[in-house]
């Protein structure tokens, strides 16, 4: 992981929402062209770090470099520019509700190049064929089903070829099968195309598999980073409860704090 | 298809704003398009003109011909000046037409009445041209001096 | 206790100034920047065409029935006086000086407001304003400044249209039920109404009211929480706030231009 290898780097990064914080002191760097998992068990805020990146949010204390330049200092244009380069695709997929999967598509060549309508239509073609939704481009996002209209947001996601594409949970609520395809579809887009890839979620299995890099998340901080035999081969019993997913372990099943059983009954 | 169908709607929608803007304007708050050149300017003289208004109608036989443009004080006589726009249509009121300030109902707005005169020309009347003055006129009936005579009158009987 | 209220009326006052600011900023950044003509045109349509255009209907009904109440209550007290010539000049004050801006600026606010909240709510609670962000698409610019547009442009053109339909729905009741006089019923008005005066100053008023039930009703679903509470909580506001700032400005207007 040599410096001029990351597109991104957290670097000392605190943040709190509402007064409850999410990381205190959250560092890590995300290396060009690779498949990175951020892991972490529910409500560790994984989908804010996205936020973070995306410079939605803005982090109490820290810096977060893209390709070397602070995302929080640029100035509204500048950031506009920026986050052209970079995409997401959203938990629930986001595709706007009142347009086909096609102008979804084109959406974003629309709104940011002056290309002709038949390039335009070239260009959407072939993303759609490359998540398999070239039959699916005049329904309305209403009658997708969840990993259809997964797959269709993935279209619009890698429509302007970003250097970053950022996944926010993109199992969730997933059958089997519609997962193993959203995990070829994330690795092929990365080895054909050369997208960094940053995937949140806590689906460790089917992201272990596919990616070169893993971080596990917990108490606001990195918890773990390696590869993934690394992670597999780690001898840190938090590591191994949540790569495994045992009940008993350093995390417990009830949420700490407030009183005690016996009180509240 | 459906752009194309949203852009005439809101095309209509705008048309509408305007008809109703033009409809406002002349129906309602009677602005007359007519330019000077469809008119022409008459004047009365009367000794009282009440609370005649600008834009107050001209009626011949209740038929609008023309409204009031402006009031002015002759600076000699010191008697109002009525100056009344009149639709060229109506060009052929003789001099010797009386002209009246009169109101519609009791509390009404008052407005001119135009009595067309007899017309011969052996007789030596003339048609009322551009910047012609009525001669003949009744002023404004101001109820508070009726009252007054009527009550000085009554008084003084006794 | 004394000091749980106070606190309570600060913590209030602090939150409505708060909101105050974020509302302007979000006005701001809004209509800040380059337009671009063409596609912020096709935009502008799509919202007047929802916002104007679809609440025509109810613009007109109301207005053509207020008109016709009017008409009959006009004429029925002031056949007392022997005034009823002066039907045409109530009608028309009444309507032109409050009851159209107003009226319509209600129904706008019921119309059209709410549903731009519960939009405006939805797109934000279905991640659609988040994943514009993220697709280098300023929302404001793309979302909120068309719909306030539209909607400042929507508001005088219906507040209009409730004029001239109230006025003639008047006249049917005044002249073409109970009898009065065609001629009578319109001098009276031509004499009364002032085209500046009169209807410029209900332009104005209806261009004041169309800003502000278009802004409050952006502002409530931009800033609304991302649920399906959030979203009705934001669209009730937006109605209750439209309608109170309607209200009091048509009074703080009445005095200035009146």
């Amino acid at each position: 992981m040599a410096g001029d290898q990351a597109l991104i780097e957290v670097s000392g990064v605190h943040f709190a929402y509402g007064g409850h914080p999410i990381y205190r002191d959250l560092s890590l760097t995300i290396p060009r062209g690779k498949i990175t998992a951020v892991l972490g068990p529910s409500g560790t805020g994984k989908t804010t770090l996205l936020r973070l990146i995306g410079a939605q949010l803005r982090p109490d204390q820290g810096t977060i470099r893209f390709d070397g330049t602070d995302v929080h200092a640029l100035p509204r244009g500048e950031l506009y520019e920026l986050r052209k380069r970079m995409s997401m695709l959203f938990q629930s997929g986001a595709l706007f509700t009142d347009m086909d999967v096609y102008a979804n598509v084109a959406f974003p060549l629309r709104e940011h190049t002056a290309l002709p309508e038949e390039i335009i239509h070239t260009m959407v073609t072939m993303k759609l064929e490359a998540v398999g939704m070239r039959a699916a481009a005049a329904l309305m996002p209403a009658e997708l089903s969840g990993g259809m209209a997964r797959r269709a947001a993935l279209a619009r996601a890698i429509a302007l070829d970003p250097e970053l594409i950022m996944y926010d949970e993109p199992f969730v609520g997933q059958d089997p099968i519609t997962m193993g395809v959203l995990v070829r579809l994330i690795s092929n887009l990365n080895s054909s195309l050369g997208i960094t890839s940053v995937v949140v979620t806590h689906d460790v299995k089917e992201v272990l598999a596919i990616a070169h890099q893993v971080y596990i998340l917990a108490d606001g901080r990195v918890l773990g980073a390696g590869t993934p035999e690394e992670i597999a081969r780690s001898a840190d019993p938090r590591i191994r409860q949540f790569v495994n997913g045992d009940y008993d372990g350093p995390y417990s099943f009830h949420l700490q704090g407030g009183r005690s059983y016996l009180e509240d009954l | 298809m459906k752009t194309r169908r949203t852009e005439i709607l809101v095309g209509l929608f705008m048309l509408l704003g305007i008809i109703a803007a033009v409809v406002l304007s002349l129906k309602v708050a009677g602005l007359v398009l007519d330019s000077s050149s469809d008119t022409y300017t008459l004047k009365a003289r009367f000794a009282n003109v009440g609370s005649l208004k600008l834009r107050a109608p001209v009626r011949v036989g209740g038929v609008l011909i023309g409204r009031v443009e402006r009031i002015t004080l002759d600076g000699e006589s010191l008697t109002p000046v009525v100056e009344m726009a009149i639709s060229t249509r109506y060009d052929h009121l003789s001099s010797e037409s009386q002209a009246a300030i009169l109101t519609a109902g009791i509390i009404g707005e008052q407005y001119v009445g135009v009595t067309p005169g007899f017309y011969d020309e052996d007789m030596g009347t003339t048609y009322l041209k551009d910047g012609d003055t009525i001669e003949n006129t009744n002023s404004a009936l101001a109820i508070e001096e009726l009252l007054g005579k009527f009550l000085y009158n009554s008084s003084s009987d006794k | 206790m004394p000091q749980d209220a106070l606190a309570f009326l600060g913590r209030y006052a602090l939150q409505r100034l708060a909101a105050l600011g974020r509302s302007t900023l979000m006005l701001f950044n809004a209509l800040s920047g380059v337009p671009r003509p063409i596609r912020h045109f096709r935009l502008l349509t799509a919202q007047i065409h929802f916002i104007g255009v679809q609440s025509v209907i109810i613009i007109v009904v109301s207005g053509v029935f207020i008109g016709m109440v009017l008409g009959l209550q006009g004429f029925n007290i002031l056949k007392n006086f022997m005034a009823t010539g002066s039907l045409g000049t109530l009608v028309a004050l009444a309507i032109i000086r409050e009851l159209g801006p107003v009226v319509a600026a209600l129904l706008f606010a019921g119309r059209a407001g709410s549903a731009l909240t519960a939009e405006i709510g939805q797109l934000k609670a279905s991640e659609q304003l988040s994943s514009l962000e993220m697709m280098a698409v300023d929302p404001l610019r793309r979302i909120i400044a068309p719909r306030f547009w539209a909607g400042v442009i929507s508001m005088p053109v219906l507040a209009l249209l409730f004029c001239m339909v109230g006025v003639y729905g008047g006249k049917l009741v005044g002249v073409d039920w109970l009898g009065l006089d065609d001629g009578i019923y319109w001098s009276g008005m031509q004499a009364s109404v002032e085209l500046a005066g009169d209807l410029g100053g209900m332009a104005l008023k209806a261009l004041v009211f169309g800003l502000v039930c278009t802004w409050i009703a952006l502002f409530n679903g931009y800033d609304c929480k991302p649920t399906s509470s959030g979203i009705s909580a934001a669209t009730t506001a937006t109605v209750v706030q439209s309608s109170l700032a309607v209200l009091g400005l048509d009074f703080v207007l009445t005095a200035l231009l009146f």
